[in-house]
């Protein structure tokens, strides 16, 4: 039984991770390489809210979210606006710019020691008991938010009015411009949700394991979990995370810890091979890339 | 014209002044980079020691001028910044102060231009134990092989019933040998190993690596790896509900990490005295840190001061003008009071750059107490041939 929590908080961690990438690349064909900065920005603005709002730790995390979110939407009104039009080279190069530049201003402002906002904001991280198994108080929030986020993002793609724009603009933004849906404002709500729900992993993560510079390749580790499942596909990102999680746990329980490292990349490659496009992927969308 | 070369000569004498008239080192660190927060502190501590220095006049009358590169624990960096330093600065002694990938390509810069290389940050190589490499020397705290030496004759000393031993590692080539050499040792002292963890650096969750370990129902676990690793899989267990004894190696940050962590049976191996022991120095370390407007806590500088303490040494015995070659013949000859930063001097020899005598103390929480006590006073290994 522990196995399979510890698959759930894994899957939980990288589906959450992932559909920051889903989004940014189904609505406007970029890959956003500095994914993983975001996501440590994310837990660097919950260090500083906690302490800002100290003693009072739901204002602190309200603060955090809504700071992510619009961290998204400056990055794509000071930046990636400017990237409309360009190749999607120039795009993803863009991105990689501001991941250096966002490292480099992070170890500037908040230093290189190891951070624990989870203690900043008063709480520990207790253990429960599920099912004969334990999970810790962080692992099962992460795992009950992961669902409540791709809930969310389901719904809101799918029944409401600006989720509707946001799937056109990524299907056909030509046609979608004709009918009158303002690309500008449906790409910058896309950059404001993936880094909303990236900084939503960082807090999360650095919560339960605190809050230092490996962060950032932690975010990377989620990317083939988003190949794997399909890039333009939010229920591939959740079946990818979910296999990548599973095969990582069940090989260091099981062979070998130290192939843990591998098997993400492994099952990549295994995909690239025999479906390119990912699990639940669009083949003309690759194409197209 | 005329008057732009004289603006450039103008303020490039005093560069120049100031690079003949000073002993010149200089330093390739991780400043910055997902490790940084192991190297930086190092590196500012050792520069703010010797700022201090050079402000009581310097050495031999003469100021210490310290040339720092950011190598980002990324070893094609190292290399250049090596070329830089002995080419461009033309220093007199090298230092590393970052992830031992980044050894290879210094050793082969300090080999060809035949300056003395100096560890002061990471895991001393084990070419400056005897019989030591000519230009390699290290004062680190880490000592391969020793510190699970140390470690495990602790847990020995201090079991009362039949040890079963697991073992964690970060999948890093210099922390996986370690941890085999261990677990090699760990059976010749009469020890049950029953699992050895290696997780991947980083890692998202360190619970798959924990519950593996703990199904083990090991009654110790000796880990030796980079902080994260070490502290994240013991917390992991913990959660699990495993109670056993948890041996790590305390780095810059244990003193602090041990008072956020508070268990009684989290215990951390050291060869660097703790604030806690409130040695006249720790006050010098203090002072200096505030003047220099450290951002680091105070505990993280042990590291830095020694390595300060260890160049003061080695150019105190480098007549002027320093040479490569002077700076060497110092080195092979050091002693250094240590002034309770460690458990005794540190003494390089010719054969000897490591050093001749290591000393290790174990601390660990008090809960009674609400503070941090030694497990363990100063127990010395001889590090012979």
């Amino acid at each position: 039984m522990q196995v399979a929590v510890n698959i759930a908080v894994l899957a939980a961690i990288y589906a959450l991770i992932c559909c920051g990438y889903v989004l940014i690349y189904r609505v406007s064909r970029v890959l956003s390489l500095a994914h993983g900065e975001l996501m440590m920005l994310g837990a660097y603005g919950l260090y500083a809210t906690a302490s800002l709002f100290g003693g009072h730790p739901l204002v602190a995390i309200a603060a955090a979210g809504g700071l992510a979110l619009m961290v998204g939407v400056a990055v794509y009104l000071a930046l990636m606006w400017r990237m409309t039009g360009e190749s999607v080279l120039a795009a993803v190069l863009a991105t990689i710019a501001l991941g250096i530049l966002l490292r480099g201003a992070m170890i500037l402002v908040f230093g290189t020691q190891t951070q624990y906002p989870l203690r900043d904001l008063g709480w520990s991280n207790a253990s429960l008991p599920v099912f004969g198994a334990r999970i810790s108080v962080v692992g099962l929030v992460l795992v009950l938010a992961t669902a409540a986020v791709y809930a969310g993002l389901f719904t809101f793609l799918r029944f409401s009015r600006w989720g509707i724009r946001m799937r056109a603009a990524g299907q056909h933004p030509l046609l979608a411009a004709q009918r009158g849906i303002g690309l500008h404002g449906i790409y910058a709500l896309a950059w404001g949700l993936a880094t909303f729900t990236g900084g939503m992993a960082g807090m999360l993560i650095a919560c339960d394991a605190g809050l230092e510079g490996t962060l950032v390749i932690i975010g990377l580790k989620a990317f083939p979990a988003a190949l794997v499942g399909g890039l333009d596909s939010l229920v591939g990102a959740l079946v990818g995370s979910l296999v990548i999680a599973t095969a990582e746990v069940l090989l260091i329980h099981h062979v070998d810890p130290l192939l843990s490292d591998v098997v993400p990349f492994a099952v990549l490659l295994a995909m690239l091979a025999v479906r390119p496009w990912g699990l639940f992927g669009t083949r003309e969308e690759l194409d197209r890339v | 014209m005329r008057k732009l070369l004289s603006i450039f000569v103008t303020a490039a004498l005093p560069f120049a002044a100031q690079a003949q008239d000073a002993y010149v080192i200089g330093v390739s660190g991780a400043m910055t980079g997902p490790v940084a927060s192991n190297y930086a502190p190092v590196v500012e501590a050792m520069k703010a020691y010797l700022e201090h220095i050079n402000a009581r006049g310097g050495i031999n009358g003469r100021k210490v001028r310290v040339v720092v590169l950011d190598d980002q624990a990324q070893p094609s960096r190292a290399a250049t910044n090596a070329k830089q330093l002995l080419e461009q600065d033309k220093v007199a002694m090298l230092l590393n102060v970052s992830l031992s990938s980044t050894y290879a390509p210094m050793i082969a810069e300090s080999k060809r231009a035949g300056v003395p290389l100096y560890f002061a940050g990471a895991v001393c190589p084990k070419e400056t134990y005897p019989p030591a490499d000519p230009l390699q020397f290290c004062s680190t705290a880490f000592g391969a092989n020793l510190d699970s030496q140390a470690a495990l004759a602790f847990v020995k000393a201090q079991a009362k019933e039949p040890v079963r031993i697991g073992f964690q590692a970060m999948a890093i080539p210099i922390a996986r040998a370690e941890i085999d050499y261990a677990e090699g040792l760990s059976k010749t002292m009469g020890m049950t190993a029953v699992e050895k963890q290696i997780s991947p650096p980083p890692t998202p969750d360190y619970t798959p690596f924990a519950t593996k370990l703990a199904e083990a129902k090991p009654n110790w676990v000796w880990s030796w790896s980079p902080w994260v690793a070490q502290v994240r899989t013991f917390e992991s267990m913990r959660r699990l509900g495993w109670s056993g004894r948890y041996v790590t190696w305390a780095h810059l940050n244990a003193e602090e990490e041990l008072a956020r962590i508070k268990d009684g049976e989290f215990y951390v191996v050291g060869t660097n005295a703790f604030l806690e022991d409130n040695l006249p120095i720790h006050a010098e370390i203090r002072a200096v840190a505030a003047k220099a407007g450290l951002n680091y806590p105070v505990s993280y500088l042990t590291e830095g001061f020694v390595a300060g303490l260890v160049v003061e040494g080695v150019l105190k015995n480098t007549a002027w003008p320093p040479t490569p070659q002077k700076v060497l013949a110092a080195m092979n000859t050091l002693k250094v009071d240590m002034k309770g930063l460690r458990g005794g001097p540190l003494e390089w020899t010719k054969d000897n750059h490591f050093r001749t005598r290591q000393y290790y103390r174990v601390w660990r929480w008090d809960p009674a107490a609400g503070r941090i006590v030694r497990a363990q006073d100063w127990q010395a290994i001889e590090v012979k041939r």
